[in-house]
């Protein structure tokens, strides 16, 4: 275990230092930059000019490079090139709000899904294609909705008919209900174009399991038939679900920028794509390099999670 | 056959699981949302319902707007983005200021202002000024301070070049100011108004502040900077000690909602009072039919066509008349966005002193435009690549325009490029056709701006490459021509001569919407299409 945590650790640095390095030159090949992105309608070439020598943007590629290199090597994130706040601030900032829709989204996701799959394996196991084709057919519509079509429908249906949830408003962590109020519909419509892959994989991953000899032996000993599916078959079937859910919880942490942007959620995914459109190299560089982070510790977590629910996993 | 009747009774059963089990979870994680009622209140969509900290006159009374983007910081040296200019609009004040109905100079700091020869300006200060946050009394002292700061390279402002024109700024004394020019202008008090590097600031604050000046900014306008969090809400307080009085509204909380769709949805639940731009037409006009008040301004600005005349083909006249003769712009307009846009005719809009609207006007004839371009030796017409930004992407109007051109041989194609790129690329000149809003007040800084060699592109806005000695001749005889009826002329002959020779082609007057709930009065969106709060108040 010991061996295998530092290895990854080994691993992880030399793919930060690959991620560090792409994303540098790449987000510099983009034609434009940070100056060019304030222009505007109205700045002259000269006001651009200054505005570079000032943060430092005509120097080599290089030289800012082995710059950038030696503040991350100091932890220091450094701070913004347009609104010159501080990168790391904006980060822990941003990251509590996206990591409650994330984790809320997964977890409701989950209690929906997987009881939904396990039920239609057994619906299917049975002969019964009721609910299958109920799951398949909602999972082509929901899948084929766009978020923010979804998003849309939401709003005019909760805050304008109902007016239970706000469509704006501040995102606070002082009063927990208004929160939750307020994350309600975004975590609603992340949930829903996951719920429908979630609930396949799971009902085909069951199904597969349900003709093992050992659930034939459970049967056979007389439990209950939802206590074989749901206490046998379904922790046997868990490892694609848990691969799916991991992978779920990283897009959410990272690309929910549609969403937040129909919410006004000031979350990770609104960062990046500010820092991208405005040419913000400090800040999209560092936020990528979060990212490769977080996937990073999210495949980690897996492998344990893997090992968990398989004893046979080599680590 | 019998099996699928059971099979349906069972799926019921199955559907009832369902509906039981999907709340169920959904509480689970929702937490107390569905407990308690809404914080917008308003579930109707009646324009007057929900106003939590709304109706009511003077203390304790809340304006809650629509923002539409990300703040950038508000110091005036480097503010950029009219949302962002919008906010120091109202925290700072200039020398001068912009009537905000007419668009006139009026005075702001300070009181009067005289001119022997436009050369050399004397300002005469207002006195008892405040400065917000208890800094003390606004003196000439500040206003030197500023406009060095602005002219300072190691604040890299992209405004010093609107000062490149003063040799020296003196303070006789704590209420006047002298500046001498280099070049005559008529027009400068303009250069000083309440706008970019006419804003004044206090030396104590920068100095303290540094490079977050721009997130703790301190003037004398009506509102103070109470507190702000970059990614979702700004807040203003009155300045309780304004020169002209304190205003009428006591807290401005600026929301920051970027989808069009979500801004109407939280005017209509009430959640905000008052929407910054408003720019989807069947947005405006649904909440006109509902009722709620359609502040707005019209023809604030111009689109170009900026064509590239160094291209071989755009480089002839009668090639730029034929394409402002093959295009329908009234029907476009009207077809597209009536509230919105305004076919134009003129680089100038006609609030401006300046304006004349007696210039070539081009009818749409499509024959007349067959008829130029075979005289210009293009009888079978040309294609030609329109640079433009995803941002907006291809819209309705391109389109239609496309289309209008495609009648008379003239293929139009587009090509979409990302923002930054897009302004990269117009700035450098690389563009065959491109287009261009600059919102101004000052007609001198457009013209200027344009058509004179000295601003091409790269370098300058004058992305035509325009270079006519005469133009160039009249603009700087304008300037410095102290006859006001004679300085008239020679703007209406510039105007005269650039809308016969075309090299921009103006298309759509822009008009700008900010529909607020019906108890909101006085907001006045000026010819920059910034509100001044100072105006703004309830009514019952």
């Amino acid at each position: 275990m010991a061996a295998y945590t530092l290895r990854k650790f080994a691993q992880m640095i030399v793919t930060l230092f690959g991620v560090v390095t792409l994303v540098f030159f790449a987000i510099r090949l983009i034609p434009g930059d940070a100056a060019a992105a304030m222009a505007g309608d109205n700045l002259s070439g000269e006001a651009m000019e200054a505005f570079r020598a000032k943060h430092g943007l005509n120097d080599p590629m290089l030289v800012q490079f082995v710059r950038y290199l030696g503040k991350l090597l100091q932890l220091d994130l450094g701070t913004t090139i347009t609104t010159s706040l501080p990168v790391a601030g904006l980060l822990l900032k941003a990251l509590p709000v996206t990591l409650t829709i994330a984790v809320c989204t997964v977890v409701l996701t989950m209690l929906i899904a997987i009881p939904l799959g396990t039920l239609a394996a057994y619906m299917a196991n049975k002969g019964k294609k009721t609910l299958d084709n109920l799951l398949t057919w909602s999972a082509m519509v929901v899948d084929l909705m766009p978020s923010f079509w979804t998003a849309l429908l939401l709003m005019l249906l909760f805050s304008l008919t109902l007016g239970i949830f706000p469509a704006s408003g501040q995102v606070s962590f002082g009063d927990p209900a208004l929160l939750m109020k307020r994350l309600a519909m975004p975590i609603i419509v992340l949930s829903l174009t996951q719920v429908a892959t979630l609930a396949r994989i799971t009902r085909t991953s069951v199904l597969e399991v349900l003709n093992e000899d050992y659930v034939r032996t459970a049967r056979s000993l007389g439990m209950p038939e939802l206590a074989v599916v749901f206490r046998h078959a379904l922790r046997n079937a868990l490892l694609p679900i848990v691969t799916v859910v991991g992978l779920s919880f990283g897009n959410l942490l990272n690309g929910t920028v549609i969403v937040e942007f129909i919410f006004s959620i000031p979350g990770i995914g609104t960062l990046l794509v500010n820092g991208i459109n405005s040419r913000d190299y400090e800040l999209v560089q560092n936020l990528i390099l979060f990212y490769a982070m977080v996937f990073i510790v999210i495949n980690f977590l897996t492998d344990l999670v893997y090992k968990k629910f398989d004893p046979r996993v080599r680590l | 056959m019998k099996g699928r009747w059971l099979g349906r009774r069972r799926r019921r059963k199955v559907l009832l699981l369902a509906a039981l089990i999907i709340p169920l979870a959904l509480s689970a994680c929702g937490g107390s949302s569905g407990s308690g009622g809404a914080s917008g209140g308003g579930s109707s969509g009646s324009p007057a319902a929900g106003n939590a900290g709304g109706s009511g006159d003077g203390a304790g009374s809340v304006l809650r707007v629509r923002f539409y983007d990300d703040p950038a910081g508000f110091d005036p040296a480097n503010v950029f983005r009219i949302e962002n200019e919008n906010i120091a609009f109202n925290i700072f004040s200039g020398l001068t200021t912009y009537d905000s109905e007419t668009g006139a100079i009026i005075p702001d700091l300070a009181e009067s202002w005289e001119t022997p020869d436009n050369k050399v300006w004397t300002f005469r200060l207002r006195k008892g000024v405040q400065w917000q946050k208890g800094y003390g009394e606004f003196t000439a002292r500040d206003v030197l301070y500023s406009y060095n700061r602005i002219l300072d390279p190691a604040t890299a402002s992209p405004y010093a070049t609107e000062f490149a024109n003063v040799e020296s700024i003196e303070a006789p004394d704590d209420y006047t100011v002298v500046i001498r020019l280099k070049e005559p202008d008529g027009n400068f008090p303009h250069v000083v108004a309440n706008y970019h590097q006419g804003q004044i600031v206090k030396k104590e604050v920068v100095e303290k502040y540094g490079d977050q000046f721009k997130w703790n900014p301190v003037g004398t306008g009506p509102y103070e900077l109470e507190s702000i969090d970059p990614n979702s809400q700004i807040t203003l307080k009155r300045h309780e000690g304004y020169f002209r009085g304190p205003a009428p509204i006591e807290r401005i909380v600026f929301s920051i909602i970027k989808d069009e769709a979500t801004a109407m949805i939280a005017l209509q639940n009430g959640e905000v009072d008052l929407v910054m731009r408003s720019s989807r037409q069947e947005n405006l006009d649904r909440l006109e039919a509902e009722g709620f008040r359609m502040n707005h301004v019209n023809n604030y600005a111009v689109s170009l066509r900026v064509f590239n005349l160094e291209h071989p083909i755009l480089k002839e006249k009668k090639v730029r008349q034929a394409w402002a003769h093959a295009v329908d712009f009234e029907a476009i307009s009207a077809a597209v966005s009536p509230k919105l846009q305004t076919p134009w005719h003129s680089m100038l809009m006609d609030w401006m002193d300046v304006y004349t609207d007696d210039v070539p006007k081009y009818e749409y004839n499509p024959e007349k435009a067959k008829q130029l371009l075979a005289e210009a030796g293009y009888p079978n017409g040309f294609t030609i690549l329109q640079l433009n930004t995803s941002a907006t992407g291809v819209t309705d109007q391109m389109q239609l325009e496309q289309e209008y051109l495609r009648a008379v041989g003239i293929n139009m194609e587009f090509e979409l490029v990302d923002t930054p790129t897009y302004n990269n690329r117009r700035n450098a000149g690389e563009f065959e056709v491109a287009g261009r809003l600059l919102p101004a007040v000052n007609p001198d800084m457009i013209l200027f701006s344009y058509l004179h060699p000295d601003n091409k592109s790269p370098g300058g806005l004058n992305g035509a490459r325009y270079d006519n000695p005469e133009v160039t001749a009249k603009l700087g005889a304008a300037r410095a021509e102290t006859d006001p009826q004679k300085r008239l002329a020679l703007y209406h002959e510039v105007q005269r001569i650039v809308m016969d020779e075309l090299p921009y082609l103006p298309t759509f007057a822009s008009n700008v919407y900010w529909p607020s709930k019906p108890n909101v009065e006085g907001v006045v969106i000026n010819k920059l299409a910034q509100v001044n709060f100072f105006g703004v108040r309830f009514v019952d």
